[in-house]
């Protein structure tokens, strides 16, 4: 299944890609993040220490999670900020922290803490609006180290027939 | 040198590992005669008066911990809200992780050189450094043996305003770990550091496995 997380208020991108993916009869669902209420991860260690693999805050972002493990890939559509995605968008990476345990391995000689799940999600980003993109590339990549899994790249909102094709 | 620090860590100040590495570094930079205003995005009631503070310096640093690779959601929204100057500030970063080699921050690093250009700053330099995910769990000198070096990264700030010298290039430490020492590594975590973890777990009051797994598969 393919998740996509819309943090903008441009509905009109998600759309299209519904209406792409339902013509190429691809499973997918759309979650219009943009009218939930999702904080930003505060840091408290509680979903590796205290209440495993649960957020300690309660908001609209466990149902996120939920779909997020399940997931072949998850597509994150975001506004820019200073070069890089804005807020909102960062804090739906930001609070996949509770998919990881607190435990440590080596994985391709660097540290990396051992996923709670057996299921891997690929992570896309979209932008709409101007970024230094060859940097939110690397970051993406390094963002995809988070689930284990791989990037499948970064596109402006202006290229969303090419991002419909990689979702499968 | 007056500086505006901020802490940009989302944890509250209380728990927060940069505050304490800030406390050591301050010590520092204070000690070379330079003053500071210091504040925390995780109080938003500061919010205000950091902007101004902002507006104002000509000098800023920021302390962050490192969140899926590059800068907490919080400071990003924080940030977003700032006017830029013209190229009339000089900026700064203390850029730290839980995570020990210096490779895991060069993402994060290489995206707050280009975040300064957005902020209309003069980029002067990160301070780079993993392996701080404890300080919050330590006390006293257990918890110095770790922020202690901050000190005298403090003192050469204090007097260079910038993290350019090889001194504080060569403070991050090994970029990777050499086999070995991934191979001793890789044993304390399978042994010593998971029994470490589970008892703070205990203490936190869980009842659960490390690993459990509250949503099915």
């Amino acid at each position: 299944m393919v998740l996509i997380i819309n943090t903008t208020s441009d509905t009109d991108v998600t759309a299209k890609i519904g209406s792409s993916l339902k013509e190429k009869g691809r499973p997918f669902e759309i979650i219009e993040a943009s009218t939930l209420k999702i904080s930003h991860c505060i840091g408290c260690n509680y979903c590796w220490l205290k209440t495993p693999g649960e957020c300690s805050i309660k908001d609209d972002y466990e149902q996120i999670l939920k779909k997020i493990i399940k997931a072949d890939q998850m597509w994150v559509i975001s506004d820019t900020a200073l070069g890089f995605i804005d807020h909102k968008g960062k804090n739906i990476y930001d609070r996949i922290i509770p998919i990881a345990t607190m435990n440590l391995k080596f994985k391709n000689g660097q540290m990396r803490h051992y996923l709670r799940y057996d299921h891997k999600t690929d992570i896309g980003l979209i932008c709409n609006g101007e970024a230094d993109m060859d940097q939110l590339r690397k970051w993406n990549e390094r963002a995809a180290l988070n689930f284990d899994s791989k990037s499948l790249g970064v596109y402006g909102t202006d290229r969303i027939e090419e991002v419909t094709a990689c979702m499968c | 040198m007056h500086v505006l620090i901020i802490n940009g860590s989302p944890r509250v100040k209380k728990f927060s590992n940069t505050d304490k590495i800030l406390d050591k570094f301050c010590e520092g930079l204070s000690e070379k005669g330079n003053s500071y205003l210091r504040y925390e995005i995780s109080d938003r009631r500061q919010w205000e008066t950091i902007r101004q503070a902002w507006d104002e310096s000509n000098n800023i640093l920021i302390a962050l911990p490192l969140y899926v690779e590059c800068i907490p959601g919080l400071l990003l929204e924080f940030l977003e809200t700032v006017t830029p100057h013209k190229d009339d500030a000089d900026i700064s970063f203390i850029l730290q992780s839980g995570f020990a080699e210096g490779c895991q921050l060069r993402c994060g690093e290489e995206y707050l050189k280009l975040m300064s250009k957005h902020l209309g700053c003069r980029y002067k330099g990160t301070l780079v450094k993993g392996d701080n995910f404890s300080i919050r769990f330590f006390e006293d000198e257990k918890r110095d043996r770790i922020t202690t070096p901050y000190k005298r990264m403090g003192q050469i700030y204090g007097e260079e305003a910038s993290f350019d010298s090889e001194e504080c290039k060569a403070f991050t430490g090994p970029e990777v770990f050499p086999a070995y020492v991934r191979v001793l590594v890789g044993l304390m975590f399978k042994t010593v550091a998971r029994k470490s973890f589970e008892k703070i777990s205990k203490e936190w009051g869980c009842t659960k496995p490390l690993d459990y797994r509250p949503y099915g598969t």
